[in-house]
């Protein structure tokens, strides 16, 4: 009936959403030079990615920006949620208001305005600028991811608590905060995700010497379609699974069978 | 984005008073105190710029005239941005009706969701300028399933909706998802016991309840689109004008930064009509249910 | 209360923690190096033994990078860009770090006008006062050899594979011309303001230079008739494109038309009303971590050997006397007029000279350009 439809549907959804990336890690196994001219199985664009030196610190600094960007969103995102619902109306709005803006903004406009305001203050564009601007959209996905969670979740565990005896600190700290990790860990997931992606913002607020991996990916590109950069989208694809699977792993094994990471209950 | 509908706000600090601890407000200061810096601030000097005119090559004047809006008050800007719409408007059409009958199947009839929630995730996660590259290698000419098909798709037009679905369908399907899922599908059954046809139970109990996350999802997909412009640059061959087009063009080559934050301000007002007239129909939504 | 929440409640606690412990970790790692101001601290322990080059794309024989490590043991440190108007964006819009750039000769003049250069030692280039032809000292966009030294000429025309077009085109009105009727949909023009623009003007018999309004409106008007027949506006994918045949014919600088030559029949041509003469020079940017590795750099690619490798992988003119060059660089990338032009051929081409106005107007012309 309808549902084989729907699954049908589902299926070819995934299709397309894998189709391009399989088509990537093929490709990165070509032996020839000409991407598009199959030559034979070979590993060797592998082994030149990693032997480059613009590749190896590209990646180096998206993956030291996205985490220490979802560390950052992680602690700002959550203190923001936990104090929303206990805020008057008024101020509550326009800050919703304010995070739902952060949010939607469309990136390139955020990312010329973080160029012009770096520019006047006269800070030196680097590691810290792309930072602090990607904590800015990652903290309201965390906020949001957060705060979804901690609305639904009840309060019944820190009830008891406090009729244990225990003061507001400890609650938070052994009843609260275990209860909205995998929601905090959802967010942080999220936002190292955005941050290691993020194209706009990193192109305008890189400066000099701070290429992160799509910025690179985007100078080859100029030149149409590259083995080492298949190579080097094969690698990272491969690592982005096996985080994943050993996120969902790891945050299985710990939520019981309902293998609830996503907060979304 | 509102949570969900507003608990009984706890009060009180320790036992006895039904509900936990209420978390200061003074919290979120970090996060303000962010938001303040590196969002407010600069949209502020953008604003400051967009007053400026361009002095020489690279220099600004702060005149404070409107002479960029004069300028862009013509017809070629007219037109890019009313493509720029239609780019949004199409790419929210498509991602909906493509993710919704996904986000559906996903959310009543699949097992192991969040597995499939993360599959979902993961293209993500390869760089948005690797999966459009891996476009670049489909719509080749010389590549099999198109050859065949005598189709050359590269930066046409098309290629650029195909990349516009292909990286915001993650963006519709999980808000989409996250609506759907809270649904407890015994009220449809229980719609469809009481004589309603499927389509009517969905109509009467699955869309309603399922409508903020069609907002949400529409939000996040049409209002960035609004400001897309690596996609058309990429696949489309670099050759149309998108209003993000024209922001990354007066930034990064024509140097003209107060045009350049003129146009930017005109895009932050659209979007702030289409979220201010998203939240009153929300609002009214609200409070029309009851 | 259920089963799930209580497992969760109390399972949860054990990995949650390890994540933070974890997380806090490499926060710290993060922001302690980020502490000390960005990759530029972390590049200034090396810096005695680096040069970060940002440079035209593909414009460097890879062979040259590892040669010159291995004579200076200065490692380099690559970012590209692909018009002198993106660069000069981003060193104004506060990219600092870059040691070494290569600025067009106009451009040298604006950045020299902006204060973004710092001035060029010629105590520490021996080689290159020993090898630099003199009529490459002085040029017009820098009379007292401050900021720049050459590092190659060239021109901007269009190309054609000579086996797919046999019209053999040699104006701008037989290349548009073509490409509105039997080529279209395979032609592709430079992402190059002043060069697209430039070459319209020329065309209709202006100056590639002109402020005129009424001018440029006319060379507006050509280039909106030909945005639809366009297949693709790009500086660096053209050359594979040619090569691949998706098309036949594209504007662009003589150096890439021969790079396609030596694999495909194609041919390149300074169209009879004449285009564009530059020079490309080296500069070295204001804020650089390493000026002294690139003026090694500099004085390294003089020498006559490294000058010939790199001048038979770009195929752009050697500022070289070209004594020095007999001998080292094949006679046929020498005698070769689409690298080597006549001094005859040279004189109907125009240097880049466009003022500020001219500049903004061109914007404008872009802007509709791409909306055609």
């Amino acid at each position: 009936m309808g549902r084989r439809l729907l699954s049908l549907h589902a299926g070819l959804v995934y299709a397309f959403l894998y189709a391009p990336i399989a088509i990537v890690v093929a490709y990165a196994f070509n032996g020839g030079r000409q991407t598009l001219n199959w030559e034979g199985f070979s590993t060797k664009w592998f082994s030149a990615a990693l032997h480059d030196d613009s590749i190896t610190s590209a990646l180096r600094n998206s993956l030291l920006i996205a985490a220490g960007n979802a560390v950052v969103a992680c602690v700002l995102g959550t203190l923001l949620a936990l104090s929303l619902p206990g805020m008057w109306r008024a101020i509550r709005v326009p800050i919703d208001a304010l995070v739902t803006m952060t949010l939607v903004t469309p990136e390139i406009v955020f990312g010329i305005a973080a160029l012009v305001f770096f520019t006047e203050a006269g800070v030196t564009l680097g590691l810290m600028t792309v930072l602090a601007a990607h904590v800015v959209f990652n903290a309201s996905v965390v906020a949001l991811v957060v705060r979804a969670r901690f609305v639904g979740m009840g309060q019944d565990f820190e009830e008891a608590s406090y009729d244990l005896g225990a003061g507001p600190l400890s609650t938070f700290r052994q009843v609260t905060l275990p209860r909205l990790a995998p929601a905090i860990l959802a967010g942080g997931l999220l936002a190292f995700t955005f941050s290691f992606d993020d194209f706009y913002t990193s192109f305008f607020v890189s400066g000099a010497g701070t290429t992160t991996l799509p910025l690179y990916v985007f100078s080859s590109l100029r030149f149409g379609v590259s083995p080492v950069v298949n190579a080097t989208a094969a690698m990272v694809l491969g690592l982005t699974i096996g985080a994943v699977v050993l996120a969902y792993v790891v945050l299985r094994r710990s939520g019981g069978r309902s293998g609830g990471v996503l907060p979304l209950r | 984005m509102e949570a969900a509908s507003d608990l009984p706000e706890p009060t009180g600090r320790r036992r006895g008073r039904g509900g936990g601890p209420r978390y200061p407000p003074w919290l979120a200061l970090p996060a303000l105190a962010w938001y303040v810096a590196f969002f407010l601030a600069p949209l502020c000097f953008v604003a400051a710029y967009s007053f400026a005119e361009l002095s020489g090559f690279v220099g600004i004047d702060f005149a404070w005239n409107l002479e960029n809006y004069r300028y862009l008050w013509d017809p070629v800007y007219g037109e890019i941005f009313v493509r720029t719409l239609g780019l949004a408007g199409f790419g929210t059409a498509a991602t909906l009706l493509v993710g919704f009958p996904f986000a559906y199947w996903l959310a009543r009839y699949s097992r192991r969701r969040t597995l499939l929630l993360l599959l979902v995730i993961v293209p993500f996660w390869t760089s948005f300028l690797i999966r459009a590259y891996a476009w670049l290698i489909i719509l080749d000419p010389s590549f099999p399933i198109f050859r065949a098909l005598h189709v050359d798709l590269l930066y046409t037009t098309q290629a650029v909706y195909i990349g516009v679905v292909y990286n915001y369908l993650p963006l519709m399907v999980l808000p989409l998802y996250a609506a759907l899922e809270r649904i407890d599908w015994s009220l449809v059954e229980a719609a469809q016991d009481l004589g309603d046809g499927p389509l009517r139970a969905f109509r009467r109990v699955t869309l309603p309840l399922a409508l903020p996350g069609v907002v949400a999802g529409s939000l996040l997909v049409f209002i960035p689109l609004t400001g897309e412009y690596l996609i058309p640059a990429i696949l489309g061959g670099n050759k149309t004008a998108y209003t993000g087009t024209l922001i990354a063009q007066q930034f990064s080559e024509a140097h003209d930064w107060p045009l350049g934050s003129a146009i930017a301000m005109v895009v932050i007002a659209s979007m702030t009509v289409v979220l201010v007239a998203c939240s009153r129909i929300a609002a009214r939504g609200e409070v029309g249910d009851g | 209360m259920n089963e799930h929440e209580i497992e969760e409640g109390l399972g949860g606690r054990r990995i949650d923690r390890q994540g933070f412990v974890a997380g806090a970790a490499a926060t710290v790692a993060a922001l302690g190096l980020g502490r000390f101001g960005s990759m530029d601290a972390f590049a200034a322990s090396e810096a005695e033994g680096e040069l970060f080059y940002y440079n035209w794309a593909d414009y460097v024989n890879p062979k040259t990078y590892p040669a010159f490590t291995k004579a200076t043991g200065i490692k380099v440190k690559k970012d590209f860009y692909v018009s002198n108007e993106a660069m000069l964006a981003k060193l104004k819009g506060g990219a600092r770090g870059y040691d070494l750039i290569v600025p067009t000769g106009y451009m040298v003049q604006i950045l020299a006008s902006e204060k973004l250069l710092q001035p060029i030692q010629w105590s520490k280039l021996p080689t290159v006062k020993r090898n630099l032809n003199p009529k490459f000292r002085r040029l017009p966009f820098d009379r007292n050899d401050r900021f720049s030294v050459a590092k190659d000429w060239g021109t901007t025309g269009f190309m054609y594979r000579t086996d797919l077009v046999k019209e053999r085109p040699t104006s701008w009105r037989e290349f548009v011309n073509l490409t509105k009727t039997k080529y279209s949909g395979k032609v592709t023009v430079l992402d190059g303001i002043p060069e697209v623009i430039g070459s319209m003007l020329v065309m209709l018999g202006y100056s590639y230079n002109t402020d005129d309004r009424s001018q440029l409106d006319k060379a507006k008007k050509e280039l909106i008739a030909l945005k639809p027949h366009l297949r693709a506006i790009t500086s660096t994918e053209y050359k594979q494109q040619m090569i691949a045949g998706k098309i036949v014919m594209a504007l662009g600088w003589n150096g890439d038309g021969l790079a396609v030559a030596v694999k495909k029949p194609a041919a390149y041509v300074i169209p009879k009303e004449g285009g564009e003469f530059w020079v490309d020079s080296y500069a070295i940017p204001v804020g650089a971590k390493n000026p002294d590795a690139a003026h090694k750099w500099i004085d390294f690619v003089y020498g006559a050997r490294n000058n010939a490798v790199e001048t038979a992988y770009t195929y752009y003119g050697s500022p070289l006397k070209p004594a020095l060059l007999r001998g080292v660089l094949a006679k046929s990338i020498i005698n070769n007029p689409a690298v080597f032009p006549s001094a005859r051929v040279v004189a109907k081409l125009q240097a880049n000279q466009i003022s500020a106005r001219g500049t903004a107007l061109r914007n404008r012309i872009w802007t509709e350009f791409k909306n055609a």
